[in-house]
């Protein structure tokens, strides 16, 4: 039997079990995708609020196809235009949409902690659409739904993670996700990205930190590649892109060492030249466009599974 | 109005005093100290205008000494006032404040410091000192007039919780405060390693994606102001110490002669970062059965950060709260006299302010009433004896200003704390006398009460009816397992 969750913060409340659920709901919801009339009854007259404080197109056009798949009420809120440009603060936009009827709030913040304070001062359902450098639980588990509709099942699988892994909120929620379901993990990149290994496995004991990419490519089965922030540079992490783009960028060349069945994945949005290029992105092993298809299903799931 | 105090426990760590006896308190002063020895002669009876005041099973004490308090009073009236400060003074036990120089204008000039001692004369029940900024507006670009702030009567100077980054700049002021035997009190961080971050850097920051402080951004200034304070020879006081590698450097700064004093806060010693998860990491360990992997030394066992969500803004301090390594260290130097001072860091803030995004909360906790409580963990746990423990709220802080400490010798002012041990309490912070209710002990049942403080004879404090009537059966003493070492 399905248990209900009220709040979607992080995946590191999410059992083994849970998280194969919502997999196998997704699965269902793609199937929904896939008809003439791609919509069906389940959240019909509840509200649906996309409250975004930070820029974002691919998981706020998802959320909002996923809401309006399932016959939701969706209402856009934007940090510009809003009250919180006057100076409205987080706990009270939350009570005037609370006030306003919303059923379900989306949320995408920058500042690390911020659905927890919000999950405190709202009666409905909260989704963590990302915030700050903590937590992307929906993009985690779209991930793990495209590994495992490629790969069968998670377990076992090694799975290298590389690029800006200190700032990356997706780094974490895949932990939970990857670590709960049994995959063999590695971190990499350059150190000032990544900080002391022991700062990770405090918390993610199995995990493996790597410094170099082109030893783990021939054993792996899922590199993801994540955005490098060009700020990251002027903040003096990193010496130069050229040389990050030396050691660690995704080329055509380097994706040769891995074996043929291993996929390429990317949370997006891409920086094409930097950590990864053109003609790998779009090309097989590349499944980033998949991975972001997949997205309206995984959230389709949640938001099902969360209106009970 | 005379008081007599009886049967209480008195500690007097200046005096080397620790005995059960009675203090005859009149006109302001200590008159009269009767030790065991007195309690069974001969005494002349109490006359009629004398109210005794029953301490039998506590502890009667000098009043302590705060050297880091923020007034808030000129400037930020909302989150307190000299009024509400010094009731929370009382309540915690306090009968003397240093107000760091972070009211609004900036205390940078002798005019500014004379219009703080009229409001201070006007609304502090205890004493309040004053301390001068050393740089204009604490910004740390241009020299204050240091000379005529110390004429004006201050007692150290501070940039609040800046650091100079000019140590061109950091050398002139010491050298300068070194001609006018003041101390430098300094909050030491490097600007540009701790840029950004609100939390200390390790696995709990990574864990919650916080931008960290490492312990190199305090101990990188720490290493530099005390190479200073040795070319200079001025009294360098380090605020706030929260590392273990500052504990070793002014360990080592001690033992070749240097003038470094220091102070830590109650919640450096007692709490660490995992205070940041709150209920998170209990669920974690429920989940995965490894409860107690990481055993959390700094906790006794009746303090539970899972009372709080994750994040909490009650949380965020400057210095950010540290991990279980450095709080040892902390608690080592503080035992064997590195540490000569428990200083609070009182810093208020007013919920509207605090109840945000973690990132965006101000820092600071609102710390006098809680202060007692929350270091007598130290003393339950077997980890300090009580008589060192006083000697940092009194005699400690009095040798980092150069002053004699209160005591309580016959003929000292009659600043006087009575606190009950044992008396277990839970923390209300609608209840507090500070308008600041930002305290991540919300909840947390704490052991040790003040029951009574009394400053220059005068009681500004008293729990319900303490001390009224003499109890129906007189009670062992609740203090031998406390005092069982003595």
């Amino acid at each position: 039997m399905i248990e209900q969750r009220r709040h979607v913060i992080d995946l590191d409340d999410f059992s083994a079990t849970e998280i194969e659920e919502i997999l196998e709901t997704a699965e269902s919801m793609r199937e929904v995708l896939g008809r003439e009339i791609k919509q069906v009854p389940a959240l019909r007259g509840k509200t649906v609020v996309n409250m975004f404080f930070e820029e974002s197109t691919r998981t706020r056009i998802s959320f909002e196809l996923a809401a309006r798949a399932l016959s939701a009420n969706v209402v856009a809120f934007t940090a510009r235009g809003s009250s919180v440009e006057k100076g409205e603060s987080l706990v009270d936009t939350v009570r005037t949409l609370q006030a306003l009827g919303a059923d379900i709030i989306v949320m995408r913040h920058s500042q690390s902690g911020a659905p927890y304070l919000v999950a405190r001062h709202f009666r409905g359902s909260l989704i963590n659409a990302g915030d700050g450098r903590h937590a992307h639980p929906t993009q985690a588990l779209l991930d793990l739904y495209t590994m495992r509709s490629r790969f069968g099942q998670i377990r076992g699988l090694k799975v290298v993670i590389v690029g800006d892994i200190l700032h990356s909120r997706v780094v974490r929620s895949n932990l939970w996700g990857l670590t709960r379901l049994g995959a063999h993990v590695t971190l990499c990149g350059p150190p000032t990205l990544i900080g002391p290994a022991a700062f990770w496995t405090a918390t993610w004991p199995q995990l493996r930190i790597a410094h170099e990419l082109d030893p783990l490519l021939p054993d792996a089965d899922v590199v993801m590649a994540l955005r490098l922030q060009k700020e990251r540079m002027q903040s003096g992490l990193l010496p130069a892109l050229r040389e990050y783009t030396r050691i660690y960028g995704l080329t055509a060349e380097r994706l040769a060492r891995l074996p043929a069945h291993a996929i390429v994945m990317h949370p997006g949005p891409m920086n094409e030249g930097i950590e990864i290029f053109p003609e790998v992105a779009t090309a097989s092993p590349s499944v980033i466009e998949e991975q972001v298809t997949n997205g309206v299903a995984v959230r389709m799931a949640l938001l099902y599974r969360m209106a009970g | 109005m005379r008081y007599l105090i009886k049967n209480g426990t008195i500690i007097d760590p200046a005096n080397r005093v620790a005995t059960i006896g009675d203090i005859l308190v009149a006109n302001g002063k200590v008159e009269r100290l009767y030790d065991l020895a007195d309690l069974h002669s001969d005494r002349e009876p109490v006359s009629p205008d004398t109210e005794v005041i029953n301490a039998r099973g506590c502890v009667v004490a000098p009043g302590f000494t705060d050297l880091h308090t923020h007034l808030r009073q000129p400037g930020e009236e909302h989150k307190e006032t000299i009024a509400s400060v010094s009731a929370a003074a009382a309540v915690g036990g306090f009968t003397t404040l240093c107000a760091r120089p972070t009211t609004r204008p900036t205390p940078d000039n002798a005019a500014t410091i004379r219009q703080l001692r009229e409001l201070t004369a006007q609304w502090a029940r205890v004493r309040i000192d004053l301390i001068g900024a050393l740089t204009l507006g604490n910004e740390g670009q241009v020299l204050s007039e240091m000379r005529e702030l110390a004429e004006a009567g201050c007692i150290a100077f501070s940039d609040g919780g800046r650091t100079i980054t000019n140590s061109a700049l950091m050398r002139n002021a010491l050298s300068y405060a070194a001609a006018l035997r003041l101390p430098v009190m300094v909050s030491c961080q490097d600007p540009y390693l701790a840029a950004g971050g609100v939390a200390h850097e390790g696995a709990v920051s990574v864990r919650l994606g916080l931008p960290g402080i490492p312990a190199a951004a305090e101990e990188a200034i720490v290493a530099r102001d005390i190479a200073l304070a040795e070319a200079t020879g001025a009294h360098l006081h380090i605020s706030r110490v929260s590392t273990a590698g500052s504990v070793a450097l002014i360990r080592a700064a001690r033992a070749r002669g240097v003038h470094v004093t220091a102070e830590v806060t109650p919640h450096h010693l007692t709490l660490t970062d995992r205070w940041l998860l709150g209920w998170l990491e209990e669920r974690l360990e429920i989940e995965s059965g490894r409860s107690g992997a990481h055993p959390d030394l700094s906790l006794p066992s009746w303090l539970n950060p899972a009372l709080l969500p994750p994040y909490d803004s009650s949380t965020r301090v400057d210095p950010p709260l540290r991990s279980i390594e450095h709080v040892e260290a902390l608690v080592e130097g503080l035992r064997d006299g590195v540490i000569d001072a428990i200083a609070i860091d009182h810093a208020p803030h007013a919920l509207v302010d605090r109840d945000c995004e973690y990132g965006l909360a101000p820092p600071g906790i609102s710390g006098l009433e809680t202060a007692l409580a929350l270091t007598l963990t130290l003393v339950h746990r077997g980890e300090m004896d009580i008589v060192n423990l006083i000697a940092k709220l009194t005699e400690g802080p009095a040798q980092v200003l150069n002053r004699s400490p209160a005591n309580l010798r016959p003929g000292a002012t009659a600043d006087i704390v009575i606190f009950d041990p044992e008396r277990s309490w839970v923390v209300e912070p609608e209840h507090f006398a500070s308008k600041g209710r930002n305290t991540p002990l919300r909840g947390q049942r704490l052991k040790g009460q003040v029951m009574l403080t009394m400053a220059a004879g005068k009681i500004i404090f008293r729990r319900d009816d303490f001390g009224r009537q003499a109890q129906a059966a007189p009670q062992p003493s609740r203090l031998e397992g406390i005092l069982g070492s003595e």
